[in-house]
């Protein structure tokens, strides 16, 4: 699978493999003992789960504690009060995942000024330069992400449909690469479709902000909605009054799963590896407090989902047995 | 912010009675306020008595054109500073988020769009792999696909000041001021296609444009592993390579803007011999890792070639940099001879810092090796005693705040600022809407979207 994104600076992604670890790295890291911090923007996504999941395994290999994992709740002013409260205790490095752009740049290059490692995850505050203020992005391959879902909804849209693009009000690089890779590829694939863009700011928000752009475009054929927590809210609109929209979204989270086998709203989920950028999160962590060069971006590849291959991918991605509501949605399990 | 008065007349060049045909002080006042708001926004001065001692006005001057400053919403006052004894001073500060500027760069292999503000830091940017051997009709649309994006994004209060672009070639007749109304040969593939036309009717701004490489050195300079340097040598490596010089803390431009054209050199290496481009540019890279592939020399190449892939320059870069013999052989032999004219440049210039970027550059280290090996080599020992040899941290981010530079530099260069300054807003430059009135009258029927009206005391309408 190729990446067809570039990074935030224009970079050229380099495969995961480029850091893999070797068992002399994994002994030498043992040997020094390090203390990583994680920060994250919530721990109550499926995704963010697997992400941690994915990084605590690979430190515990290679003996580094995990001394903290914050949940920002979102919140740029708490991420900025964290990552310095983090400073004063001086972990060897710290995993952020950047919940905004400006209001949190300063408080990132914060930590490596102070002379800690730092590996962003999903997102770079314009202006913070690898190498420099950050050791490297871990990120999937938001552009081809927003592909895959333009061309996992396209076949369920009529000639000359209108389609709804709902995307994240902040200014994040991932959420930002999905809505112009969705845009571009509609654009260039299918010109006789018209698209309507709103953006949500929370996810709380997001079934009202569809039910704004359908009071606006009462004639959608469709929606993009840019990750699957608020895709589910708006399907549950959408069914709940009764005119159900194909939806394609991208992360395939436990419900978004069972949405996409029961086939009513959820059409094609483009789907991260969030366990895999775990690992590959910590081993370029391990990597870099071993002295090593890492690229400035690793990225993953996003996977297409459809309710054929759901159980599979499933398992793939999450690297356990699918839901039993997805088995028995798809005939695979008896139950009721 | 309310149409310009003057609160007082207290001038030097206002004091006496108006004379028959004598101007107004609000007509007089322009070179003042030039002079003010620029030591404000190069940060010269920050505050009111800074910018007495500095500019030498008295100061109720100061005090008369701060006020319409403000007014204009160029400069802000709501911050104090450390007091020094007594009252805390106000601070003087530029109001760079008063309007923004679109930037782009248009590279061989992709497209990178951004919002700068008036300081020429970049707020947001977005890059994507693009051809550049397309349609420019097609690169022109996505491209303004890609500015409307962003402009949706990021609404500064003023709206839109301007484009800068940064593009793969020398721009022939790009002065130090003044902005695009035509478009400059550049490629051949853009040959008669109106890109600067069709940009500034769709978006009714001035527009500048710059070579890559220019732009690049001047990103790396002000934001980049140059800041504070005086000195620097920039190098970038892609199907052209090129060098940025910076002497004095300056970009050296040359007579015609085209300094810095290393790739034309002639250089020769086991027996064959060429221009540098053609010996150690990306197309030679690409060209001679697929001969790898084929014979098998290479078994990572080969590999790629055998699943159908593509073998770009790219791949050959990150074959050498998993140890891929072959490879690491073609981008050792680049780099030799890109280092031995790097070596020249250096031995004349003497710079602090030499700086390599491109994406073959980023992608393997051996490159970087080979020219370092070269340079330490065939250069006066006491020219490498201190000298850095380093890749860019900024990829093509380094044009795009290089670009975002050009833009700000330009419009707030002393000429071309007197002219719009009393009406608050460049897009009342009187050049800019002479040539907004002649690029309406020459529009193609019907293809081409209503202007938005020009400003007028620094109101304007978003384009």
């Amino acid at each position: 699978m190729t990446i067809s994104g570039l990074g935030p600076h224009g970079e050229r992604a380099a495969p995961p493999e480029r850091v893999s670890l070797l068992p002399g790295d994994r002994a030498a890291a043992k040997a020094a003992g390090w203390r990583v911090a994680v920060v994250m923007h919530t721990l109550d996504s499926d995704w963010a789960k697997q992400v941690l999941a994915g990084m605590v395994g690979i430190l515990g290999d290679c003996g580094a504690a995990v001394v903290d994992v914050v949940d920002c709740g979102f919140s740029p002013e708490r991420q900025v009060a964290e990552l310095d409260r983090l400073v004063a205790e001086r972990p060897d490095a710290i995993i952020s995942l950047p919940v905004a752009n400006e209001q949190v740049a300063a408080a990132h290059a914060r930590v490596s000024a102070a002379g800690m490692k730092l590996v962003l995850l999903d997102n770079v505050p314009t202006g913070l330069l690898p190498g420099k203020h950050y050791t490297a992005l871990v990120s999937a391959d938001n552009f081809g992400l927003g592909k895959i879902a333009a061309e996992g909804l396209s076949p369920r849209l009529p000639d000359r449909a209108q389609v709804g693009v709902l995307g994240f009000a902040a200014d994040f690089f991932a959420t930002n690469e999905r809505e112009i890779a969705f845009t571009k590829w509609m654009q260039a694939n299918r010109p006789d479709i018209a698209l309507h863009v709103r953006r949500f700011a929370r996810i709380g928000n997001a079934a009202d902000t569809a039910a704004a752009l359908l009071a606006d475009h009462p004639g959608l054929a469709g929606l993009f909605v840019v990750w699957d927590t608020p895709a589910m809210a708006v399907a549950a609109w959408t069914e709940a009054r009764g005119t159900p929209l194909p939806i394609a979204t991208v992360d395939l989270g436990e419900s978004a799963a069972i949405g996409l086998a029961e086939g009513v709203s959820i059409c094609c989920i483009a789907a991260q590896q969030p366990f895999l950028q775990g690992v590959a999160a910590a081993q370029t962590v391990i990597l870099s407090l071993l002295g090593q060069p890492v690229p400035a971006w690793v990225a993953l590849p996003g996977i297409g989902v459809t309710r054929e291959n759901v159980v599979e991918s499933f398992q793939a991605i999450w690297r356990q047995p699918a839901p039993r509501a997805v088995l028995r949605l798809l005939g695979l399990s008896p139950g009721k | 912010m309310r149409p310009l008065t003057l609160t007082s007349p207290v001038s030097g060049e206002s004091l006496r009675p108006r004379g028959k045909g004598r101007p107004r002080t609000v007509e007089t006042a322009a070179p003042s306020l030039v002079a003010l708001l620029n030591l404000v926004r190069t940060g010269a001065a920050n505050t009111r008595q800074e910018l007495e001692r500095h500019s030498e006005f008295g100061r109720a001057v100061v005090a008369d054109r701060l006020t319409m400053l403000g007014e204009l919403g160029l400069i802000d006052e709501s911050e104090l500073g450390a007091a020094t004894g007594g009252r805390a001073p106000r601070l003087v500060r530029f109001a760079a988020r008063r309007a923004s500027v679109l930037v782009a760069t248009l590279d061989q292999t992709a497209i990178g769009v951004g919002v700068a503000d008036l300081s020429g830091n970049l707020l947001t940017e977005h890059h994507e792999a693009a051809d550049l051997a397309v349609a420019p009709q097609d690169l022109t649309d996505r491209l303004t696909a890609l500015f409307r994006w962003s402009m949706e994004r990021q609404t500064a209060p003023g709206g839109l000041w301007g484009i800068s672009l940064s593009v793969p070639g020398t721009v022939q007749g790009a002065a130090e001021e003044g902005f695009l109304s035509a478009t400059p040969p550049v490629l051949p593939a853009w040959e008669g296609f109106p890109l600067v036309e069709t940009l500034i009717r769709s978006f009714g701004v001035p527009l500048w444009m710059r070579s890559s490489v220019e732009t690049m050195t001047v990103g790396e300079l002000h934001a980049g592993a140059g800041i504070g340097l005086r000195s620097l040598l920039f190098v970038k490596v892609g199907r052209r390579i090129g060098a940025g010089i910076v002497c004095d803390g300056q970009l050296y431009r040359g007579a015609h803007g085209a300094a810095g054209l290393i790739g034309s050199l002639p250089v020769s290496s086991g027996g064959r011999s060429g221009t540098l481009d053609a010996m150690a540019g990306s197309d030679m890279i690409q060209r001679e890792g697929m001969a790898a592939a084929q014979d098998e020399r290479s078994p990572i190449l080969a590999d790629i070639l055998r699943r159908g892939g593509e073998i770009t320059a790219i791949e050959v870069a990150q074959a050498a940099q998993m140890g891929d013999a072959a490879s690491v052989a073609i981008l050792s032999r680049a780099g030799h001879l890109i280092g031995q004219v790097v070596a020249t440049l250096a031995n004349a210039l003497n710079p602090e810092l030499i700086v390599l970027s491109g994406s073959i550059v980023q992608t393997s280290d051996i490159l970087l090796a080979a020219l370092r090996e070269a340079v330490y080599r065939a250069s006066h020992p006491f020219v490498t005693r201190d000298l850095r040899i380093i890749r860019s941290q900024m990829g093509s981010s380094a044009g795009l705040v290089g670009a975002a530079r050009v833009a700000s530099e330009a419009l707030f260069a002393p000429g071309f600022l007197k002219e719009w300054i009393l009406q608050g807003s460049p897009l009342a430059h009187p050049s800019l809407s002479a040539l907004r009135t002649r690029l309406a009258a020459d529009a193609p029927p019907g293809g081409v979207p209503p202007l938005p009206p020009a400003a007028r005391n620094g109101r304007e309408t978003r384009a």
